[in-house]
């Protein structure tokens, strides 16, 4: 059967309407994509930003001018050489 | 008829004419302006953006970091978006730490803007808020903004390095911006998308550098210490590794507080701690033998245009190792007059001094060394005392690393690894022989005598009981206007631990102390000795303790002599004497078939020091368990191969 005028019209139609909605939702896609790479880069952001001060408090905290009188404080000291042992590591076969 | 005929071809015409000028402009506007109109409407609905890019992060060897960019915000506010002016004002001067009076004073404006830069934290309550834009910027953090600070340096206003290794290494650690393209709306606020992305931006380098984060610790609080209980103006000191040329540590701080770089930057003449290198031309050119002797003047000797020359401690004759050992003057003006001047200068220059040393610093100093052509009559006795000329801290440090090099110059440096931004390694630091100085032969015997100025010279301050060290004081006169300052001094150290075995050169320079002694065996070494007890008690500083315990070798030698006896691991040196201070006397614990670890914290809990032989489990001990000592005494423990 030989597809009349109108039938064209309709397939092109058709078609037309497909690739617009194929189009519209890769935009909608790369939209959402979009939204959850930005809000992923706050996040980002954020987790490095707390991590960055938790380093900055952990090193004021490890730092020996806060450990230094807390340590007077407990009654200990800086050992001297002579009260430090070097126990050597065993040879491999005695490990 | 005719005249509405004629009406009817006059208004054709004139719809022609108008009709014509459409086209006629239209074809203006699209043809022949049409890509300036495109553009500018381009130019209305977006706008073209620099992505920038992470900026490298600064690493200690043991990979914490010195210097990382993280990402911050300027807070803009548009009051006329603002659901809720008066509750949003609150709420912006809460979160963003600002009285609330200033915000609200700002937000009477068209537009308020708040600098900061904020955290991604601080500015997470605000990020949902209407009428908030949040611009992101990096910022160059840094997490303990003391660490080494003058060596680190800083970024300017625009991130870009403007002092010390962040100059140095901003093409590294910079990487290179990217660009994007944004679309705006009609209020002007700008929405992102991927696919308008035209060049990502390429993350910088990261470097880690040769810093020890223990040892450089250790050296700033050393530094600040001795700055503060000798009233010093400023000092510095250099930890380095002799067998790779890296910087452990560097510190220099200055009582302004301006924190100059100046083990690096900055020269002193060294005095007597360069007197080694003298002996080091006398022995290279066989100019001395070990024998002979010179006499010691009683402590006042005279020479031909210049005022006399005296000995703190002086001797009836001396040797060279004497003349080290107690830093004689007037030996070592004797014996330096044996050298033609070309061959002192040569073996100075060959230590490196008179050029910079090659490390990655901007700025660094030469130093100062003339050629023998421009010295004076009293020149060749003033470079054996170490005066005339004039070295940086580094490259003093340098040369004594060559001595513990046996002989080979190695180029200090400051940087241990590059890495890209996807984590591959694109350099390694490797050892970078300048030359060889000195024979190792040579080399050893300047060792000995420097070793010899610690157990019964002039550094005997810096003495450790358990380890040998060999090291030179040096208290040298300072020059202030083109003058020598009465009553001005520079004591310096310089020091190689241990002294058999060598895996840290250390230098230390006071700069003026005025507070007791400004002799460098009473200000620089104890200073010294400090340092290397701290870094020794140090869980995790950059010392091979199987080195230092004597494993390396001594194993293989007791598993072969496992028979023979006890081998010893750890022998105190030079013997210091348990009746030094007294104790109570208590019974000595039985530790017997105890592991080493349990065995030498049992006593030391009971307060013995303890001297571990052999290796295992422990056996027996000296004194004997149930027999009394005195606190404070050595306890030594022999141990016996595990069963």
């Amino acid at each position: 059967m030989a597809l009349k005028g109108r039938h064209w019209v309709a397939i092109w139609l058709v078609a037309f309407l497909a690739a617009a909605g194929a189009i519209i939702a890769r935009q909608t896609a790369g939209y959402r994509m979009a939204r959850a790479l930005a809000d992923n880069r706050v996040t980002r952001a954020n987790l490095e930003g707390q991590r960055v001060e938790l380093e900055r408090r952990l090193r004021a905290a490890k730092s020996r001018d806060v450990l230094m009188p807390i340590a007077r404080r407990l009654g200990l000291r800086q050992p001297s050489d002579s009260e430090i042992v070097l126990l050597p590591a065993p040879p491999d076969d005695r490990r | 008829m005719a005249r509405l005929e004629l009406r009817l071809r006059v208004l054709q015409g004139a719809a022609l004419v108008v009709l014509t000028l459409l086209v006629g402009r239209a074809a203006q506007v699209q043809l022949l302006q049409g890509r300036r109109w495109a553009a500018e409407a381009q130019a209305q609905r977006t706008e073209r953006i620099i992505l920038p890019a992470r900026r490298g992060a600064l690493l200690t060897r043991d990979a914490t970091a010195i210097a990382v960019t993280q990402e911050t915000y300027h807070v803009g506010v548009a009051p006329n978006e603002l659901r809720h002016r008066a509750g949003d004002a609150v709420r912006i001067a809460r979160t963003l730490r600002v009285s609330e009076r200033d915000v609200a004073d700002r937000l009477r404006r068209r537009y308020a803007y708040f600098r900061g830069p904020f955290s991604a934290v601080t500015v997470e309550p605000l990020r949902r808020l209407r009428g908030v834009h949040l611009e992101p910027v990096p910022h160059r953090f840094y997490p303990a903004p003391s660490f080494a600070r003058a060596v680190v340096g800083r970024v300017d206003t625009d991130g870009l390095g403007a002092s010390g290794l962040e100059k140095v290494l901003d093409s590294l650690l910079a990487g290179r911006a990217g660009s994007a393209v944004v679309v705006k709306d009609r209020a002007g606020r700008e929405y992102t998308s991927p696919a308008r992305v035209i060049a990502e931006p390429v993350p910088g380098h990261d470097v880690t550098l040769t810093l020890d984060g223990e040892l450089q610790e250790i050296a700033q609080r050393a530094l600040d210490d001795a700055i503060q209980r000798l009233d010093a103006e400023g000092g510095d000191v250099v930890m380095l590794d002799p067998r790779t040329g890296e910087v452990l540590a560097l510190a220099s701080d200055q009582r302004n507080g301006r924190g100059r770089p100046s083990a690096v930057t900055e020269v002193f003449e060294p005095g007597s701690t360069a007197k080694i290198f003298a002996a080091a031309a006398l022995l290279v050119h066989e100019r001395v033998r070990s024998t002979e002797r010179v006499s010691g003047e009683e402590g006042r000797y005279a020479i031909a245009g210049r005022g006399p020359i005296e000995d703190e401690h002086p001797l009836p004759s001396l040797s060279l190792a004497d003349a080290i050992r107690v830093s004689s003057n007037i030996a070592m003006v004797k014996f330096g007059a044996r050298l033609a001047p070309p061959e002192h200068y040569t073996m100075l220059r060959d230590f490196g001094f008179g050029a910079p040393t090659g490390i990655e610093f901007p700025a660094e100093s030469p130093g100062r060394l003339r050629p023998p052509r421009e010295w004076s009559g009293v020149s060749a006795a003033s470079l054996a005392m170490g005066y005339e000329f004039a070295v940086t801290p580094l490259q003093l440090a340098a040369a004594y690393a060559a001595l513990a090099n046996d002989g080979v110059l190695l180029r200090p440096t400051l940087i241990r690894e590059i890495r890209d931004p996807d984590g591959v390694l694109v350099y390694r630091h490797r050892p970078e022989p300048v030359r060889r100085v000195v024979p190792a032969r040579v080399a050893l015997r300047l060792r000995e005598m420097l070793e010899g100025a610690v157990s019964g010279g002039t550094g005997s301050e810096a003495a450790l009981s358990t380890f040998r060290l060999a090291a030179k004081t040096g208290t040298s006169r300072r020059v202030v206007d083109g003058r020598y300052a009465p009553g001005a001094y520079t004591a310096s150290f310089a020091a190689l631990f241990p002294a058999d075995d060598p895996q840290l050169v250390l230098v230390v320079k006071l700069d003026n102390p005025r507070r007791g002694s400004y002799f460098a065996a009473q200000t620089a070494a104890p200073a010294t000795r400090a340092m290397l007890e701290q870094a020794l008690a140090a869980r995790a500083v950059a010392l091979d303790r199987a080195r230092l315990s004597g494993t390396a070798v001594s194993l293989e030698d007791f598993v072969e002599r496992a028979d023979a006896g006890v081998m010893p691991y750890v022998v105190p040196w030079p013997y210091v004497p348990d009746s030094a201070q007294p104790g109570p006397r208590r019974a000595v614990p039985n530790v017997s078939g105890r592991t080493l670890r349990e065995a030498i914290l049992t006593l030391h809990r009971r307060g013995f020091r303890v001297n571990l032989k052999g290796w295992g489990v422990a056996d027996y001990t000296w004194p004997a368990a149930g027999d009394s000592a005195r606190a404070g005494s050595t306890v030594t423990l022999f141990a016996k191969p595990r069963p």
